[in-house]
Order: C-alpha cells, then sequence, then structure tokens
C-alpha cells in the first residue's frame, strides 16, 4: 500500500502537482507540441529565444547560466512538452521564472518548445 | 493500553511539555526595542554589541571590535542557532543586530525580526511582489540588507517599494514606490541612513535605463533628492557619452545598489555606480560615460556631486564598477579603499578624490597600468567590437573583486578581498533597446575556467600579505574582527576562519548551500556570535555558462534559504 501511495505521489509530483504550473489558468495545452520537429518553428524560437530574453538566464545556447541547462539529458528527459509549454506561458511562482503570456503567443511558446527539443537533440548528438 | 504504549504516550506527552516550557522560555525572554539615534549610528563602529548597517560602521569596514572569540578557541565554534527563511535563491543579505533583536531580509522581498539570542521569530513581512518581477532582473531576486532608525526598519524590494516597518511588530508604516520595475528599474540595495534620511540606490543596467541615487525622508518616504547617476543635457559629464546615439546616456545604466559610506567629519557621502549600458558594446557610447564605473561623493544634504573618481572609462567588459568603499584613515590620510571587478584594488584620497595608488588583486591584462591621475591605460588587444573576438580578458566581469563586500582590519591596517582569478573570452554585439528588455551587447562571452581566491593586502602599501586559494570563486562578504579571525564563505555552502594575520585556516564548517550573502557578528548577554546567510542564487552565469564557465563543477548548485548562527561551545 505504501509503495501504491508512492507510486502516487510520484505521479502526481512528475504532473506538476506539487506546482502551480502545469496545466496553469484554464490548464488547455494540448499534450503534444503540434509544431514539434518543424524546421521553420525551430528557426522561429531560436530568434524568440534572443527576443524575449531567455538567453539571459538560460545562457546563450540555453546550456545553462543563473537559470539551469535546459540541454542536458537530466532536464530534457524530466518534463513533458506540456509542462515546458505551462511553464513559459505561466511561470513558475515563486522562483525566477516569469509568465511570458503577456509576451508570447501560444504558437510562439510552442516555437521555443520545439527550440529546446532541437537544442537538446543537438547535445545528445555531439555526446556532451 | 499495553505497558509499552502508556510509556511511549508518557514520553509524548512530556516531550510536549518539555516543548511549551522551553517555547515559554524563549518566547517570555524579554526582547528590547531600543531607538536607533544618530548617536549609536555615528558610533557604530565601537559597539561591538550591535549590527548597525549593512556595512557595519559608516566606514563600512565590517570590522568587529569584538574577541571573545579569537584564534585560539575559534576551533570551538558551534552552530546554535538555524533560522529557515522559507525561499530558496540569492541570499544576498547582510543581517542587522539592535540590542538582540535581529532583523534581516531575504530573496524574494522578505524582512524578518528574530530574537538573536536563541532564533526565535518576532514577525515576518512578505512584501507581495509581480509573478512578472523575475524577468525585469538580470540576477535573481535578491536582497542586500535593511537599515535600521528610530523604531523602524527600511527595505527595499524587487519592484521598486522602499518600505518602512515598525520595528516591534512588522507593521507596515510607509510604502512607496520610486521606480517602474516593468521597465527594469528594480532594487536589491541595503539602505543607508544619513542625517535622518533613508538612501537608497537602483539596479537595473543590464537594460536600458537611467539610473539613480536617491534619499527618503525616514519619517514619511518622501523624497528627499534623487541624483542621477549619468548627467543630463547641460550638466558636466554629459558630452562624455559620445555623438553617435543621441539617446545613449537617456538608456546608459549606470546602477547603485552597493551601500555607500558616510564620513561626518567631511560631510560627505560615498556612493559608487555601475556599468554602462549596452554592458559589452561601447560602439555606440564613445567616450567616458560618466559616471558609470566611479565612485561619487555627495552632499548629503541634497545629492550634489562634489567630486568623482572612475575606475573604467568606456567599459566594454562589464566591470561594473558599483562595488562599496570602505573608509579608512591610514597614517593620518583620509583614504578610501576599493575593490574593483577591473582586477584592481584602489587607495583614493578621499578628501579630493584623487588617486594614490591600484594594485592588482588578480592578473589583470585588459590595462597595462595608470596614469599619474589613475586613469588605467587600456591594452587595445583586449577592446572587443562586432568584428574582434579578443581571448584570454583577464578579469572577466566578475574580476577581480565582485560585488561581495571586502573587510577593513583598521588594528592590522589589512584589508580582506574576497576574489576570483577567472578569464573570459568576448565579442561584442549590437542588441536591440527595448525597455524592460536585455540589452547586453555581447554576441559571444566564454568564461574560463579558475579558481578563487581570498586575498589579504597591506592598507599601507598595497602589498599583498597572503592568498588563500579554493577551487570556487569565494561569494561571500568578509567579516574581521578583533580577534584576529577572517571569515568568509564559499559556493559550496563552507563558511571559514582564517588567521588575518597569515591566513591560515583554523575553523570551516558547512553551512548546506552556496554562500552569496555577508557575515556579521555582534554580542548578547556577554556571549558573542557569529551569523552568516546561505542559500546559492544570484548572477551565476561566469561559473557554468555555455555548458563550460569559470566554475563549471558549480553546475546545478544547490540552493537554500536560511541563516546559521555561531557561539563558542559552552
Amino acid at each position: 500500500m505504501r509503495n501504491v501511495l508512492l507510486a502516487l505521489c510520484a505521479v502526481w509530483l512528475l504532473t506538476g502537482g506539487a506546482g502551480e504550473v502545469p496545466g496553469g489558468p484554464g490548464g488547455t495545452a494540448p499534450a503534444d507540441n503540434p509544431l514539434a520537429g518543424d524546421p521553420k518553428a525551430i528557426q522561429d524560437g531560436e530568434v524568440l529565444y534572443k527576443r524575449v530574453s531567455c538567453h539571459g538566464c538560460h545562457g546563450g545556447n540555453a546550456r545553462g547560466g543563473n537559470g539551469p541547462d535546459l540541454t542536458d539529458d537530466e532536464w530534457q528527459r524530466a518534463p513533458s512538452d506540456q509542462m515546458i509549454f505551462n511553464t513559459i506561458k505561466f511561470g513558475r511562482k515563486g522562483t525566477m521564472m516569469s509568465p511570458f503570456k503577456d509576451d508570447l503567443t501560444d504558437d510562439q511558446i510552442w516555437a521555443l518548445v520545439s527550440y529546446l527539443r532541437y537544442l537538446g537533440e543537438q547535445r545528445k548528438a555531439e555526446g556532451k | 493500553m499495553s505497558a509499552r504504549a502508556g510509556i511511549g504516550m508518557l514520553r509524548a506527552v512530556c516531550a510536549v511539555l518539555i516543548g511549551a516550557v522551553l517555547f515559554t522560555s524563549a518566547g517570555a525572554a524579554e526582547v528590547k526595542h531600543t531607538p536607533v539615534t544618530d548617536a549609536m549610528l555615528l558610533n557604530a563602529g565601537k559597539d561591538g554589541n550591535n549590527w548597525l548597517m549593512a556595512g557595519r560602521d559608516y566606514s563600512g569596514t565590517r570590522f568587529s571590535p569584538l574577541k571573545q572569540i579569537d584564534t585560539r578557541n575559534v576551533g570551538k565554534l558551534v552552530p546554535v542557532w538555524t533560522f529557515s527563511f522559507g525561499v530558496l535563491d540569492a541570499q544576498n543579505t547582510t543581517p542587522l543586530v539592535v540590542d538582540g533583536v535581529m532583523y534581516v531580509t531575504s530573496s524574494h522581498g522578505r524582512i524578518f525580526a528574530v530574537d538573536a539570542r536563541n532564533g526565535t521569530m518576532l514577525w515576518q513581512y512578505n512584501h507581495p511582489l509581480p509573478d512578472e518581477v523575475g524577468k525585469f532582473m538580470c540576477c535573481d531576486l535578491g536582497n542586500r540588507g535593511a537599515a535600521v532608525y528610530k523604531d523602524k526598519v527600511f527595505y527595499a524590494t524587487p519592484d521598486s517599494h522602499v518600505i518602512a516597518l515598525d520595528r516591534a511588530t512588522g507593521k507596515v508604516v510607509w510604502d512607496v514606490t520610486i521606480a517602474d520595475w516593468t521597465k527594469a528599474y528594480t532594487m536589491t540595495v541595503a539602505p543607508l541612513i544619513v542625517k535622518g534620511k533613508v538612501v537608497v540606490g537602483m539596479s537595473g543596467a543590464e537594460y536600458p535605463t537611467r539610473l539613480w541615487i536617491e534619499a527618503l525622508d525616514t519619517e514619511t518616504g518622501k523624497q528627499a533628492w534623487r541624483t542621477y547617476t549619468i548627467p543630463g543635457p547641460g550638466e558636466f559629464g554629459f558630452d562624455t557619452w559620445g555623438n553617435t546615439d543621441p539617446e545613449a546616456w537617456k538608456f546608459g545604466g549606470g546602477s547603485a545598489w552597493i551601500t555607500g559610506s558616510y564620513d561626518p567629519q567631511l560631510d560627505i557621502l560615498y556612493w559608487s555606480v555601475g556599468n554602462p549600458n549596452p554592458d559589452w558594446d561601447g560602439m555606440n557610447r564613445k567616450g567616458d560615460n560618466l559616471y558609470t564605473n566611479s565612485t561619487l561623493a555627495l552632499n548629503p544634504d541634497n545629492g550634489d556631486i562634489k567630486f568623482y573618481f572612475q575606475y573604467t572609462p568606456w567599459d566594454v567588459w562589464d566591470y561594473d564598477g558599483n562595488n562599496e568603499t570602505i573608509l579608512a584613515d591610514i597614517n593620518g590620510k583620509k583614504v578610501w579603499l576599493h575593490g574593483d571587478r577591473n582586477g584592481f584594488l584602489y587607495k583614493i584620497d578621499r578628501t579630493n578624490g584623487k588617486f594614490i595608488w591600484g594594485k592588482e588583486i588578480s592578473k589583470v591584462n585588459w590595462a597595462t597600468g595608470f596614469t599619474a591621475e589613475g586613469r588605467p591605460i587600456v591594452n587595445p588587444d583586449k577592446v572587443t567590437n562586432y568584428e574582434k573576438k579578443v581571448t584570454n580578458v583577464c578579469p572577466a566581469s566578475e574580476g577581480g573583486k565582485w560585488w561581495n563586500p571586502m573587510s577593513y582590519n583598521p588594528q592590522l591596517q589589512m584589508v580582506f578581498v574576497p576574489s576570483r582569478e577567472i578569464c573570459v573570452d568576448l565579442l561584442a554585439g549590437p542588441s536591440e533597446r527595448v525597455e524592460g528588455k536585455y540589452n547586453l551587447g555581447i554576441a559571444e562571452a566564454d568564461w574560463h575556467k579558475g579558481h578563487g581566491q581570498l586575498v589579504a593586502f597591506d592598507a599601507v602599501t598595497g602589498e599583498k600579505k597572503w592568498t588563500v586559494k579554493a577551487p570556487s570563486p569565494f561569494t561571500s562578504g568578509v567579516l574581521t574582527t578583533a580577534g584576529g579571525l577572517t571569515f568568509a564563505g564559499t559556493p559550496e555552502g563552507l563558511f571559514n576562519a582564517y588567521d588575518s594575520k597569515t591566513g591560515k585556516e583554523l575553523w570551516s564548517y558547512q553551512t548546506g548551500s552556496g554562500i552569496v550573502g555577508s557575515p556579521v557578528s555582534f554580542m548578547i548577554d556577554g556571549r558573542q556570535y557569529v551569523a552568516i546567510p546561505s542559500g546559492w542564487g544570484g548572477w551565476t552565469g561566469w561559473a557554468t555558462w555555455g555548458g563550460r564557465g569559470g566554475a563549471p563543477h558549480l553546475k546545478d548548485n544547490r540552493k537554500g534559504g536560511y541563516l546559521t548562527v555561531f557561539a563558542l561551545f559552552q
């Protein structure tokens, strides 16, 4: 029973139950990125990454600065596309991660998700 | 009920009773809220019991005259209480102590009053922060400390409120907003009380801003004066912003988030100013860019600039020169000491701003020396532009000496500088000027792996007396004491005590998270305490930027948010 409870807790935590982010207000984001792998979206994401100052915290190539490295295995494996989307859109309350819902449309956020996934794949290919 | 269960219940009841008694004892102990007078502030340097302002005294020495804890017994230092701030991220604070009550700020806009004998919280105030404010702050939601005067405690918040609270109750007396955080005008500074005014300075020079130093009435919060750190049209120095961009001055940064110092005899307030914006791109602001990277000597009554000394004219390295000035009287000479991120320790005549000497804290190659007036002789090989990548520039933006305050021991006439040896490759790049958005002017920045060091200087001659090396930069402020001790902390969370004369490590304690705040010492009922905040955060790009950085082993360094207080075991 204890293990079941622990497992349920883990699922709850992993799906964001402990935070304020996943789903966010309204929680309407689709589970998967509709622009996944789209080269144009990746390109747009790269531009947006700088325009909204993601690089200021996460570094020019998202490999970390003040904020966490968004390309390493540990980070890339953990969150779903939806969680990344919601984190960008609604922020993480009580941290430096601010909501960007007033700066970016949903499509732009998905473009950023695509770009981050692309960087993660690139890093994996480099074997670093 | 079985006998075993009965015993268990009895134990629980006993524990509750004991806890209740202890809690009642702690709570019942008398807590005083002694009014802080001008005389107390003027004599703070001699008052070992209290720690009344961020720099401890108007000279900013961070030197405690206490000597109960000394080089012989420091090994018996043990933690006596800890206090959680309840939040993570950069704990940049310097706690204050007034007659046994500690006032300590934390990240995310919080302030606490704590019984400094036992860590019992007396009150807390959590300023409600807008969710979005983080994206308008380059370097985390930290705060560098509070100020106390009469019956109030004052602090500044990330969204640019300056707040006065009743020291006894934590109730807000006044709360004024002095800037628009949505345009990246933000605050992390520990205020300074001077002649009945609370003086603060702005953050935000990584964004297009024009920043300032401001004095407010301590009773009402009403503005007494504001001095912009960048001259406007018609003012002296306006012509130092070049002629290619007519609005360069208007968005030229010049932050002022390190607490100043005050000389009551000269009646001068010394306050330093940080980097120009864009940080690394100097193409459209050719000139000295006054008063960035300077210390201003101000009239505390009206904010007028009496004189200044500029450390790094036309900064294209982000040598954010707003570090503290320590006022010292050395062999009859009134000077200020300033460790700069440009790699030099300066000694300046504080009666007139004239250069006495500059000595290397760390390796310096962006400049090859000084003119007689103290102007750095720039090495053109280390000046970047859009087409020219420069490599192995020493030091990197964080120095030398970063923002963490150094300490001056007047008995030894020595200054103790938290430092690092990290160099960087830079390529400037044009960036779009949009209010509220980063404007760094950098295309590439690669910090080289380096190491940390704590460096002790003879303040008379500038000679290095000793250097302690460490795997990571020393990122805490420094405390020195009349017990012959120098305390400093590391990103790994180690809080260390050294023999001030030799640099020999005498004691070390793992606080649990990286230290980016400053230690203090105080005495209550005849017992000396040392306190250190810990909680990793702030600008940490230098450590791990791009997966490499100056200290890549600090990737995913543990966060925290607490205070640990030590005394001799008894």
